[in-house]
């Protein structure tokens, strides 16, 4: 039995495209973004909140999962856009939102930084254990291969 | 030759199911090979329930013998129970392996009517793995058995009960080659008589483009999803991430999705929503034709025939990368492009959105891929041979 990879199908022409190409171009492009910080969006992280369910070994669920935790750590505390979706009475509404909105700010500004310090602090703490217990498993692992190879 | 194929259900319109799907097909091409053919089936319709809905007996229908013999009650409360361990991954002990066949999907009067007539045929196939009622068949047959397991990379796979069967059959029909990998990564030894990469043969079609914006008024692009809506097929993570899409590039990007099961579909999204449910085969065709890309973000596939179908139809595949199948079936055939995560489907679908000449070349290179590989005469000639050895 061959269990050598299947060779592609498709030779490639000059009129053709190699996907694998294509594929390092584009996470090349994602990991630039990411250092600049195109996907610290809370969206981002709850896309991925079922995509996480599908990698099965820990180690990159624990990768993975810092990303998002990352992405969706600072709690925005920004003004923001108020809208009333309902036409009737809509300035009023509106108007009376903005009014609340600046008393609460002062109020809400003191809270979510609280928070976002908070939040930093416990991503900071999971993140050292996170690169500890990495680098403790694989001296573990040097060590077991090692004591293996003197049985 | 007299061949036997055991399928728990009958593939008939209205019945969504892959597996049974390939296993009347390969019966087709025995037909077309030649041979006498009977398909054993047991009398469900439903996949859920099991119940024995259509009636007792043989009639004639395609070139073969149909029999349907009535499935055993499924034993909801602890199958549902074992099911749910299993897919979380818990192994089981011996004994609730045996309580977990004994729950589950089989019909003793098809295992006793394969035992009464096992040397009427010179050939049974079987598929797939999955359910007792193929492992009472492969140990009623051992030596004339053909398996066609169907293999996902899932808890299920790992049942010693069911690998036991399976080890002392005659051959096994795979999809792929990845599947093929698998089923020596999981029976480590295993040395079948008969080992073939079949699969499934596809009749080429051509596809009108415009019609499916004709008919429909959608004029937007979308991207489409053909087959069961659910957890395990990784449709919830196609609806997350279209949602964020469209939110954070502000891109009018639709989806659509043809075949059956609840989707779970967020407002923000709705409005770009068109769930087709049934369809006949063309209108699926021509709504593959016209998409920008066929996504498929399952992780467990043995082969998608939905993927060779919209290459048919001439449109690229966006996948999960963590399906290996289907990342196999892109990067061998150059259809299509892989994504593992959301930025990487953002970057994928925006470069098939900006670059539709591309888009055009790597489906085209998946529909010559699946003309080469899925022709219905190259598949039958794989069978052919896999029945003579």
């Amino acid at each position: 039995m061959n269990d050598e990879p299947t060779q592609p199908a498709i030779r490639i022409g000059a009129d053709g495209i190699d996907v694998h190409k294509v594929e390092e171009e584009i996470l090349a492009a994602v990991a630039e973004k990411r250092a600049q910080g195109v996907y610290d969006d809370d969206l981002v992280a709850r896309a991925e909140k079922n995509n996480l369910l599908t990698i099965k070994d820990d180690e990159t669920f624990m990768e993975q999962y810092l990303v998002c935790l990352r992405q969706i750590v600072p709690v925005d505390i920004n003004d923001f856009e108020i809208l009333e979706r309902r036409s009737r009475f809509a300035p009023v509404s509106k108007a009376v939102k903005k009014v609340i909105w600046k008393l609460l700010k002062f109020y809400t500004y003191r809270l979510w930084s609280q928070q976002n310090q908070t939040n930093n602090v416990l991503l900071a703490a999971i993140e050292i254990m996170d690169r500890r217990y990495r680098k403790e498993t694989a001296e573990l692992k040097a060590r077991i291969a090692e004591l293996e190879g003197k049985v | 030759m007299k061949i036997a194929f055991v399928s728990p259900r009958l593939h008939e319109p209205g019945t969504v199911g892959g597996a049974e799907t390939l296993i009347y097909s390969l019966a087709q091409d025995a037909v077309r090979l030649g041979h006498r053919v009977e398909m054993l089936c047991t009398c469900a319709k439903n996949h859920f329930n099991w119940a024995n809905e259509m009636p007792e007996g043989s009639f004639e229908r395609d070139g073969m013998t149909v029999r349907r013999f009535p499935a055993d009650p499924l034993k909801v409360d602890s199958f549902a129970r074992l099911q749910i361990d299993l897919s979380r991954g818990r192994r089981l002990s011996d004994a609730e392996e045996a309580e977990w066949l004994r729950s589950g999907v089989n019909s003793s009067a098809l295992v006793a009517w394969l035992r009464e007539h096992a040397a009427d045929y010179d050939r049974v196939v079987a598929g797939p793995y999955l359910f007792a009622l193929i492992r009472e068949a492969c140990l009623a047959v051992p030596e004339k058995m053909l398996l066609v397991p169907c293999f996902h990379d899932e808890n299920y796979a790992r049942i010693r009960a069911l690998q036991a069967a399976f080890r002392g059959v005659r051959g096994f029909l795979f999809n792929t080659d990845p599947e093929r990998r698998l089923a020596h990564r999981l029976m480590p030894g295993l040395a079948p008589r008969v080992e073939e990469v079949v699969a499934m043969g596809i009749e080429p079609f051509e596809a009108d483009k415009g019609a499916f914006a004709a008919r429909t008024g959608i004029a937007q692009p979308y991207v489409i999803y053909s087959g069961r809506r659910e957890e395990g097929k990784g449709t919830p993570i196609l609806v997350d991430f279209l949602d964020a899409f469209r939110r954070r590039t502000k891109r009018d990007v639709h989806l659509v999705m043809t075949g059956s099961g609840p989707v779970d579909v967020p407002p923000t999204l709705a409005p770009a929503f068109h769930d087709l449910g049934f369809v006949s085969e063309r209108e699926k065709r021509e709504a593959m034709a016209g998409a920008v890309a066929f996504v498929h973000p399952s992780v467990n596939e043995s082969l998608s025939i939905v993927v060779l179908e919209s290459w048919l139809a001439r449109t690229p595949a966006l996948v999960h990368a963590r399906g290996e199948v289907l990342r196999w079936q892109c990067e061998s055939s150059c259809g299509g492009l892989w994504f593992g995560s959301y930025p990487e489907f953002e970057e994928e679908l925006l470069w098939l959105l900006d670059n539709p000449a591309k888009a055009a070349i790597l489906a085209e290179q998946g529909r010559r891929y699946t003309l080469e590989r899925y022709a219905p005469d190259a598949v039958r000639a794989r069978f052919a041979r896999a029945l003579e050895e």
